[in-house]
């Protein structure tokens, strides 16, 4: 195998690809430290992969000699990265790959091509979903997912059909995120896939390709039995779906709640933010006591001090007293798209739901913090 | 400069000047301050019901054979005329606070142990207080005249030292009478050596019944004879890690410094095992009990605490730790038990584990803020998880609420969970952390407050 390429293009593709080696279980084996190099004519596919997530960058170059090879995933990436800007040449032999640019030259020991987990060649997508919606849902959701692996399901995104439009779920027992991904389709009804929040973050990572004409971008969805395949511009991202059945998650949101508290989503931010500083391990919780008129904010850090902050709001409803986290609570109130936020509450120890005050495709249940 | 002159009865020439300070029949003793007509009886403290065990009893019981932690039954039958009283742990906790105050007033150099006890390094205070000798003489009088209690001071270069000297320095009781003790003993480097020969094996801290009897093997019974065996012999009977530190600590060599604040930052229980255990479901019993224990001492300190640590040593005295840190605070056994549960879960325990402890660390202050969970019946491992603490912790706040409420009135072993149930009644583990291996003194009592 021969080629040569960009520098810059080169290092893109390294580093992405990249991303899918060796995040956990490094104790396989070593040939999953490197990156799959395949040349086809002016093609290269760079392909990394754990077994369970392998992202795959395609690229223009300039094929002198078709081939693959394996190479080391990281000190590969750095190399590349740290050369003269220009032309690259990757030339391999049996067990060496040599890699050159103006006056450098590293020959480094490959990886045996035989021993890399065979790669199926992409299909075409399924389904497409707008990229920008889909950008913002899993913008909203992805954050609730848990990274506690002790919980596997938990730390998925459930990908399911909500009346004919998509809905994302996420939940990490604590809080749950869910989203409507309006105007988007292509999910029959008993779709019900349960995909690592881990892969959904790296396709987050990718930016979405420009498309001429006013086309608006879209993100290309195949799924199979096991796994699913997402297809932006040169990337693809497939992972292994979590198996197993998702909690009831609609059991947890409540018909309705008697208490509704109305406020502008960048002062409640401010203020929480602001209250937040103090807050220095995590558990100490942020009080809302609300009221007609609006709400006060209230953190009382041990051995640090404490803060109040009030912010004015409508509130409808009972005078409550309620604690979160208050990084939680921010996360919530932070993906609510629009300048309104709504809090709804029924009492001090069930979930409360932030979402926004225009729109009703985006839905944050939190549990609160029990306080003394 | 201090100087240097060996063999100096005052301790002047100490590299380091520990002091142990230990009070004499702590529970016992403050029951006699507060009752003066019991002064001069054999005063037991413990449960007096049929099956409760003696916490604290005075140096005239102490005469008839009575000890701590036997049972009461077994008390009554040695001294028929013993005068058997309830526990009152808040007093002790009381008295415990005046007597730390006047240690803090000596040195902030203070490692407290339990209520009773503490290691004082006056190193440092000897250019303003004096002699180590005349600190520690000073010390007992002013407890003695402020307190209206007795303890006894041992002094040494190291903690070891120190310990062991404060032990010699207690009075003594056995069917003779009672005999007063020195009250204050100093073992200077010179002496160490004699000392320490003299004294059975078991005085050192780390030697249990299991290595007691694998030296006994080997013909060593006091300290003397283990200080005389090569390092190599020791190393080869009690692995590396073991026989270096035996032979370390037999010869006086122990460099661990004092700790001030030690006991605010965990809380925790650990048992050396009479034979090593090496039986998952064995030692997850025990740890179930050990979190029973950790859990209620975090209830009565009014204390949560985030990071639960379990502590493994293996029989070749090798150690490891593995800690867990939550979200949120637990102060309820299940909550502690399923995160330390899972932590044990990771460790091979096929070797044989000589010790087990639990420990929770990342304390804070009162009820702890608790994270309240959804409850996601269809998510599997429920039981397992760790991050489920939070969601035990949740659901057994008011049972153990409860549970507290029940044993105030009718005493510790009047409720428990399934793993309690010992041969013949409900066992709830007691002994508070003790870093000299099994109690030899007052363990029980120190820990387990009555009532």
């Amino acid at each position: 195998m021969k080629f040569r390429s960009e520098r810059d293009s080169l290092v893109e593709a390294l580093a992405t690809a990249g991303r899918a080696v060796g995040g956990r279980g490094s104790s396989a084996s070593a040939v999953l430290s490197g990156l799959l190099l395949s040349c086809e004519g002016n093609h290269l596919a760079v392909t990394g992969t754990d077994l369970d997530l392998t992202i795959r960058f395609d690229l223009e170059i300039i094929g002198i000699e078709d081939g693959s090879c394996v190479v080391p995933a990281r000190l590969v990436a750095d190399i590349v990265r740290s050369l003269e800007p220009g032309a690259v040449t990757v030339e391999s032999t049996e067990d060496k790959v040599e890699i050159s640019a103006a006056r450098s030259r590293f020959g480094l020991r490959s990886y045996p091509v035989v021993e890399f987990p065979p790669m199926q060649p992409p299909s075409e997508p399924g389904t497409h979903l707008a990229a920008p919606v889909l950008a913002e849902g899993l913008r909203q959701v992805v954050r609730a997912a848990s990274t506690d692996d002790a919980r596997p399901l938990l730390t998925g995104v459930l990908m399911t059909n909500e009346g004919g439009t998509v809905r994302l779920v996420a939940t990490d027992s604590y809080r749950l995120a869910l989203r409507d991904l309006a105007g988007t389709s292509g999910f029959d009804d008993e779709t019900e896939i349960l995909v690592p929040a881990r892969a959904l973050a790296e396709l987050q990572r990718i930016p979405f390709p420009a498309t001429g004409g006013g086309e608006e971008p879209s993100v290309g969805v195949l799924t199979g039995p096991h796994e699913i395949t997402f297809t932006t511009g040169s990337v693809r991202i497939s992972t292994r779906l979590l198996d197993g059945s998702y909690p009831d998650y609609r059991q947890l949101i409540p018909d309705h709640y008697p208490n509704r508290l109305h406020l502008g989503k960048e002062s409640l931010l401010g203020a929480l933010r602001r209250v937040r500083l103090l807050v220095r391990d995590n558990t100490t919780p942020v009080r809302l006591a609300m009221r007609a008129g609006g709400v006060d904010l209230f953190v009382n850090a041990t051995e640090v001090g404490d803060a109040s902050e009030t912010v004015d709001g409508d509130y409808t409803g009972e005078d409550l007293v309620i604690a979160f986290n208050p990084s939680y609570l921010i996360d919530g109130v932070e993906a609510v798209m629009g300048d309104e936020v709504l809090i709804e509450t029924a009492d001090a120890v069930k979930p409360a739901t932030v979402r926004g005050a225009e729109k009703d495709d985006y839905r944050y249940l939190l549990m609160p913090v029990r306080v003394s | 400069m201090v100087p240097v002159s060996p063999g100096d009865a005052q301790g002047l020439g100490l590299e380091r000047a520990i002091l142990h300070v230990d009070m004499d029949a702590f529970f016992a003793a403050v029951e006699v301050l507060d009752n003066p007509e019991l002064a001069g009886l054999p005063v037991i403290v413990g449960g007096t019901g049929g099956r409760g065990v003696v916490a604290s009893c005075t140096y005239e019981a102490r005469a008839y054979g009575v000890r701590s932690a036997m049972p009461s039954v077994r008390a009554r039958q040695l001294c028929p005329d013993a005068v058997f009283v309830d526990g009152h742990y808040s007093r002790y906790s009381e008295v415990s606070q005046s007597l730390h105050q006047i240690f803090h007033a000596t040195t902030p150099l203070v490692e407290p142990i339990g209520l009773d006890e503490a290691f004082l390094d006056v190193t440092g205070a000897r250019r303003l207080l004096g002699s180590p000798h005349a600190i520690a003489v000073s010390l007992r009088e002013q407890v003695q005249r402020e307190l209206g209690i007795t303890c006894s001071v041992g002094i040494g270069r190291s903690k070891l030292i120190a310990k062991l000297a404060s032990k010699k320095a207690k009075p003594r009781a056995d069917r003779r009478g009672m005999q007063p003790g020195p009250g204050v003993l100093l073992i200077d480097e010179e002496g160490e050596a004699a000392f320490l020969a003299a004294l059975p094996i078991e005085a050192l801290w780390g030697v249990g019944p299991a290595t007691a009897a694998r030296l006994h093997a080997l013909g060593v019974r006091t300290v003397g004879e283990l200080a005389e065996m090569p390092e190599s012999t020791l190393v080869s009977r009690l692995g590396r890690a073991g026989g270096t530190h035996l032979a370390e600590l037999a010869r006086g060599h122990d460099p661990r410094p004092v700790e001030p604040d030690r006991g605010a930052k965990s809380i925790g229980h650990e048992e050396t095992f009479p034979l090593d255990l090496d039986t998952m479901g064995e030692l997850q019993h025990k740890l179930v009990r050990m979190a029973e224990s950790v859990a209620l001492h975090l209830r009565q300190a009014s204390l949560g605490g985030k990071t639960v640590t379990v502590k493994v040593r293996f029989g070749d005295f090798s150690t490891i730790t593995r800690s867990h840190t939550l979200p949120t605070a637990v102060d309820t056994a299940p909550a502690i038990g399923a995160v330390a549960g899972a932590l044990l879960d990771g460790v091979d325990v096929s070797p044989g584990v000589r010790l087990l402890g639990v420990s929770v660390g990342g304390l804070a202050p009162g009820d702890p803020a608790t994270q309240l969970s959804f409850d996601l019946a269809a998510a599997p491992a429920a039981a397992e998880s760790q991050e489920d603490a939070a969601a035990i912790q949740e659901s057994w706040h008011e049972v153990t609420a409860a549970i507290d409420a029940i044993r105030l009135r009718f005493g510790r072993a009047a409720v428990g969970t399934a793993a309690m149930v010992g041969n013949d009644r409900l066992e709830v583990p007691t002994q508070r952390q003790a870093p000299w291996g099994p109690n030899d003194d007052d363990g029980i009592g120190r820990a387990a407050p009555p009532g």
